[in-house]
């Protein structure tokens, strides 16, 4: 099964999909109708090949991305980031689905990276906020499409 | 208490994997307030003892455990091993795990020891796992796992684990019959569904599906993090270790995706773990219920042989009467006061089976020949001496008990005795026959990593080639890698190194924060344990890499758990000390030669041999600095090779004792002291404290402690105390003085000596054993030099110099040396013209085989070989070992050519070839091969000698083939040369002034620098010339002027000033140091390589004439 058609046949109401990101059909339905409605979302399969990011490196997640720089307020009592503010509006986090940690290429100042991303739900769907601990700044490393 | 415990922590004992150390450890889970931590090495307990001990210390309690790696547990039925299932459903494998031949490929599984029944099956079943025969895998079958483990809990591991692994492969139904068939393996409610949230994108999938399953099985879940290093940071150390380890570059076998396996703290991990806290209190559970306690501080002796009727102390009380008889002619009262009191110590301290154990092993080689001597402070007791297994008379010496065993602490005596190495197998077979092979094992030494090993770990995980990784090492000093970025910022041999260029930066980095990482496990040289339980229940074992059982704990290890290791040491002087009485005896019979070891110590020509610095091949007097100290010294009697070895020591080195010692010797300054009594106890030191056992004699004669209390003052005053813990000290030592009528003041002055010099004196009675030791070999040297000489060279390598200096100095006592020839050398050095001269061996030739050599003394026992047709056809000797006969001589004069001449070496090396192809075709070649083909080859270039080859080649030839010097010493040839430049021999150098000026030329022998108490780096450099050895010392200035044509040469010319006074002794300072190229007079080059070392400064002891505020410290 192709990738684009595995994403047409998703059914949103069947249980046990791989990332079981909400705990009942009736929570994640509403998320992918509101995503899917966005005017600004950029699905995976518009994005150009390669490697976009302008420093050259990776994201860890893949080619398909592409990274803006953004301001997060950081909650220090969670460790997660409260609120991002993109396009000139703030978007308070509603929930931090997934984190993790990115590591790579250490010995190679040029390839190296070294981030902690935050899969989040915010209004408008989700975001994956990460913050590249090289330059000291927070990104905006993709939407969940 | 912090609300949770790691319970799955590798630290670097998990080798070249984990980055930490165990006490890192502990001080970061102390910091965090964790009450508990747990040790899980790979595959092993390895660090499990001293973080054991580091653990009470810091007040945290230990969980002993490993990571264990198990065969499959999920199969069904169908499927025996992994590959019979189909591709799509096979779990992969992750890189084998442990060290050595110990390490194994399967899935993991945590293991915790309880308790003591805990703790002892899992050394059970590590043992059982790794001590199989063949070539079995070291992997745990779930057989063994259910066998052993009574007492253990058990996590279902990593994601490395089966249940892991399935899940994330996406096969839960596997997973979850893994869980349960490795939950049955233990008792109920000792298995644990392992969580690990390692900030993956996969980690929460990972944490649910393992979370759903544990609900199904109805087990409970614990958090753990898989930690391999203390701090964040540390995680490059761990990927260059995995890579370094994988023999694979950045980023290494596991391929991290970041670096969460730190030591987080307790908040932290309830943060990962949020949804499933019950995961976090498991670990808080567990905790609670492993009270491990493993009795440290208690004696465990194996099974002394006692007859029925018999105890340990009654046995080893009428030996040591009986032994009281033959050893002291007639028993003085003395005597018998003396061992009376010893057996009643060693009877209450409960040590009698350790010392029949002892006595067991050295009456075996006794009673098979086999030469053996007890050292160390064994030598302070009667019951040794009278035993055999010393042999210093510890009453005609003065030497105390009370600094063996002290009766006022039971500590495990520790008896070392060295054997003649050659025969040791004999020995340790002996040990294991009697003891029972489950009862031993060879103690363990964990090797980690200097500078130079820590560069090539760190280069070659980033990917540099070989020659790079050379590149790299070479001319590094042997230092702590710690040292490394100022080492080489200050070095003059790291002038130009590879790392200083700023590309490297990175490689240096790591090689520092590499410092002290445990690299392999070792092999102790000669330690056993022997138990009287069966000794896995006491230790893992594995096999080690030369295919003996070996422990995983080393030598502390060892003693902490309160078992007996015994140190079965090879010592190649015993050897040497043999084959020289043999050798004598055959020459002029057996009646004519005493055992050494039993012979007077009153012979005025040995001890004037000693005095005249001629101690090459002498046991412990033979350095360069013993050779300085014995010009000073001038010894006249034993007592004064007592103190000769005493004195060149780290601890009386660094206290400056020689030069008072000396000086007092010689009248130049007067002997002081401030106490009467302390005057008449140091009579035989000149007032100086040398021994320790004079610390006690002092304390007991000035302030009237008993041996034991002053032996526990002198422990007291030898570890680093407060200032205040000290004071205490004296005011003790002082009180008790003055008590006695003692001034003030005077028991003041006698403490501040006591204090200078205790921590830096010598046992008197290790002294004392290698003493004898060194007057058998002095005996021997001065009425046997060629046998001595020879049994040397057969024995090397030993002792302080290389075998072409042992070779000179013999040439040097005029005694011939006999070129190899293979119708008159063995295997080893002979002596032949009545004692007049060395015949070289052909064992120690470059390519030579052991069978070449029983080949070749056959077939000569049957007629002479004729020529080197007749040898190839009659030995079919290897082209490389006959070439390498050829080029040093051994076939020089046999065989006719067609000019009428014998056949020049180049013509004989021209032939081999053809003559090998000939006798390969024919199987025979006839006699007159030579004359029929004649070899296209240059004629001779030297007319002069059978070999038609120049001095200077014949002894290039020597010096690769062989690393002796047989035609003449290298410089010999230059010897015009050498005179035109004002060189001065030295053999002349005693008659040069002090404070002279003078230029010498030599090759290398030594070049050391061992650390100075002034941080200063001073390198002694031991040359050789014709005439004799040169001492040079070449302070820091020169060095760093110097040093790189030090390193990078291997003879050099040296002017500087001449020191020539009894109290330095003979040795130049060097101020100008320039490389020497060997030329003959026809300017033909003499190479030196194999011969004549190069290379790095090397750390260890020998140094001569410095003050010895620049000796200090050296050799452990």
């Amino acid at each position: 099964m192709g990738r684009n058609r595995a994403i047409r046949s998703f059914d949103p109401r069947k249980t046990g999909q791989p990332l079981d990101l909400f705990t009942a059909t009736d929570t994640r339905t509403p998320v992918i109708i509101e995503l899917l409605r966005c005017p600004w979302i950029v699905r995976g399969s518009d994005l150009e090949h390669g490697d976009p990011s302008p420093a050259g490196t990776d994201s860890g997640l893949g080619g398909k991305r592409r990274e803006w720089g953004i301001e997060v307020v950081w909650d220090g009592e969670r460790a997660a980031p409260r609120s991002f503010l993109l396009d000139g509006r703030r978007y308070p986090v509603d929930a931090v689905v997934q984190t993790w940690a990115i590591e790579r290429a250490w010995w190679d100042l040029r390839r190296r990276t070294s981030r902690r991303c935050f899969r989040v739900l915010a209004r408008g769907g989700l975001y994956d906020l990460a913050y590249d601990r090289i330059a000291n700044r927070w990104l905006l490393t993709g939407i969940v499409d | 208490m912090a609300g949770f415990v790691h319970l799955h922590v590798h630290s670097h004992f998990s080798f070249m994997d984990g980055a930490a150390s165990p006490a890192a450890l502990l001080q970061h889970a102390a910091g965090y307030g964790m009450g508990a931590l747990a040790l899980t090495d790979h595959q092993g307990l390895y660090g499990a003892i001293r973080f054991y001990r580091a653990a009470l210390e810091a007040g945290v309690k230990p969980i002993i455990g490993a990571e264990i790696v198990i065969e499959a547990a999920g199969l069904k039925a169908d499927a025996a091993i992994e590959g019979d299932l189909p591709p799509g459903l096979r779990l992969p494998l992750s890189a084998p795990v442990g060290f050595g031949r110990a390490a194994g490929a399967g899935f993991h599984l945590t293991l915790l020891a309880q308790d003591i029944t805990g703790y002892r099956n899992l050394c059970r079943l590590l043992s059982r796992t790794h001590v199989r025969a063949g070539d079995e895998p070291s992997v745990v079958t779930l057989a063994d796992l259910e066998q052993c483990s009574d007492g253990l809990i058990g996590l279902s591991g990593c994601p490395c684990g089966e249940a892991g692994s399935a899940v994330l492969t996406g096969l839960g139904a596997r997973s979850e019959r893994a869980l349960r068939r490795l939950a049955r393996c233990f008792a109920p409610g000792n298995f644990y569904v392992e969580l690990m949230h390692l900030l993956t994108p996969d980690s929460p999938r990972y944490i649910a599906s393992l979370v759903a399953l544990a609900g199904r099985c109805g087990l409970p879940v614990v958090a753990t993090n898989n930690v391999h290093y203390a701090k964040r940071r540390d995680f490059r150390i761990h990927d260059v270790l995995a890579s370094a380890g994988a023999r694979t570059m950045l980023p290494g076998p596991y391929d991290r995706p970041n670096a969460e396996l730190w030591l987080k703290p307790a908040g932290e991990m309830r943060r990962l773990f949020a949804d499933v806290p019950q995961a976090c209190d498991a670990t808080l559970e567990i905790a609670e219920r492993c009270s491990l306690d493993l009795g440290l501080g208690s004696f465990h002796f194996p099974a002394a042989d006692v007859p029925r009727g018999e105890t340990p102390y009654s046995v080893l009380s009428k030996a040591a009467w009986r032994g009281l008889e033959q050893r002291y002619r007639p028993v003085t009262p003395e005597a018998v006061r003396r061992l009376q009191y010893e057996l009643s110590v060693i009877q209450d301290l409960g040590f009698p089976e350790y010392f029949l154990t002892v006595k067991d092993i050295v009456d075996f080689a006794k009673r098979e020949g086999i030469r053996c001597s007890g050292r160390g402070s064994a030598g302070d007791s009667i019951v040794t001496y009278v035993l055999g297994i010393t042999d210093a008379d510890p009453i005609a010496h003065d030497l105390l008990f009370e600094r063996f065993l002290n009766p006022e602490r039971r500590q495990m005596p520790d008896i070392d005795v060295d054997f003649d190495s050659r025969r040791r197998d004999e020995v340790i077979a002996y040990i294991y026959e009697r003891f029972g092979h489950d009862h031993v094992a060879m103690v363990a030494t964990v090797n980690t990593m200097t500078a130079r090993s820590a560069v090539r770990t760190a280069a070659k995980a980033l990917g540099h080639t070989p020659d790079e990784i050379n590149a790299f090492s070479r001319y590094l000093p042997w230092v702590s890698a710690h040292r490394l970025p100022e080492v080489l910022e200050t070095y003059p041999e790291c002038r130009d190194h590879p790392l200083l260029a700023p590309k490297h930066q990175l490689l240096v980095e790591l090689a520092t924060e590499l410092d002290h990482t445990p690299m392999h496990l070792g092999t102790h040289l000669g330690g056993f344990i022997i138990t009287r339980e069966p000794i896995d229940s006491w230790m893992p074992l594995q096999w080690a890499a030369k295919g003996v059982v070996v422990s995983q704990y080393d030598k502390d290890d060892i003693e902490a758990l309160g078992l007996v290791k015994m140190d079965i040491l090879g010592l190649r002087t015993h050897s040497a000390i043999s084959d020289t009485v043999r050798m004598a005896r055959e020459r002029v019979g057996e009646a004519a030669v005493p055992e050494p070891f039993e012979l007077p110590h009153d012979d005025p020509r040995v001890y004037a041999t000693i005095a005249a610095a001629d101690t090459v091949g002498m046991f412990q007097l033979e350095s360069s600095g013993q050779r300085n100290l014995a010009m000073r010294l001038k010894e006249r009697d034993f007592e004064d090779i007592i103190a000769a070895i005493s004195l060149f020591r780290p601890g009386p080195l660094e206290a400056e004792m020689i030069t008072p010692f000396i000086r007092r010797r010689h009248g130049i300054e007067p002997v002081t002291v401030p106490h009467p009594a302390m005057g008449e106890v140091l009579r035989s030191s000149y007032g100086v404290i040398v021994y320790q056992e004079q610390v006690l004699q002092v304390a007991q004669a000035v302030a009237g402690f008993t041996l034991a209390e002053a032996d526990s003052l002198r422990r007291a005053m030898t570890k680093g105390r407060s200032r205040a813990a000290m004071e205490a000290i004296k005011t003790h030592f002082v009180e008790r003085a003055c008590s006695l009528g003692v001034t003030h003041d005077v028991a003041e002055e006698v403490f501040r000596q006591l204090e200078g010099f205790a921590a830096y004196g010598f046992c008197k009675a290790h002294a004392a054993c290698f003493a004898v030791v060194s007057y058998a070999t002095a005996w021997l040297k001065t009425y046997y030099p060629a046998e001595f000489a020879s049994a040397i060279l057969n024995n090397e390598p030993m002792g302080f110099y290389s075998p072409r200096v042992v070779l000179d100095d013999v040439r040097r006592h005029g005694i011939s040396v006999l070129p190899p020839h293979i119708n008159a050398s063995s295997a080893e050095f002979t002596v032949e013209q009545d004692g007049g001269a060395v015949r070289v061996g052909l064992g120690s030739l470059l390519h030579m085989t052991s069978r070449l050599l029983s080949v070749l003394e056959a077939e000569r026992a049957v007629r002479p070989f004729a020529d080197l047709a007749d040898f190839l056809k009659r030995t079919r000797a290897e082209e490389p070992a006959a070439r390498s006969l050829i080029r040093v001589g051994a076939l020089d004069g046999l065989g006719m050519t067609d000019a009428g001449r014998p056949p020049t070496r180049d013509e004989m090396l021209a032939l081999v070839p053809e003559l090998k192809a000939v006798i390969a075709r024919q199987g025979v070649a006839g006699d007159d091969t030579l004359l029929i083909a004649p070899a296209r080859a240059r004629g001779p270039v030297d007319t002069g000698h059978v070999s038609g080859w120049t001095p200077a080649m014949r002894l290039s030839a020597e010096l690769e083939c062989l690393g002796l010097a047989i035609t003449a010493h290298p410089l010999s040839l230059a010897r015009a040369d050498l005179e035109r430049r004002g060189v001065t021999w030295a053999r002349d150098l005693p008659a040069c002034d002090d404070r002279q000026r003078i230029r010498v030329c030599g090759v290398r022998e030594r070049a050391q620098t061992p650390r100075t108490r002034s941080g200063k780096r001073t390198c002694f450099l031991t040359m050789e010339d014709p005439t004799g050895l040169i001492d040079v010392v070449v302070f820091e200035d020169a060095l760093n002027r110097y040093g790189d044509v030090i390193v990078k040469n291997r003879a050099y010319l040296v002017e500087g000033m001449l020191q020539n006074n009894c109290e330095r002794g003979i040795a130049l300072i060097a101020e100008l140091i320039e490389p020497y190229v060997v030329r003959d007079d026809q300017r033909e080059l003499v190479r030196l390589r194999r011969g004549v070392g190069a290379g790095p400064l090397g750390p260890t002891l020998g140094g001569a004439g410095a003050p010895e505020s620049e000796c200090g410290e050296a050799i452990a």
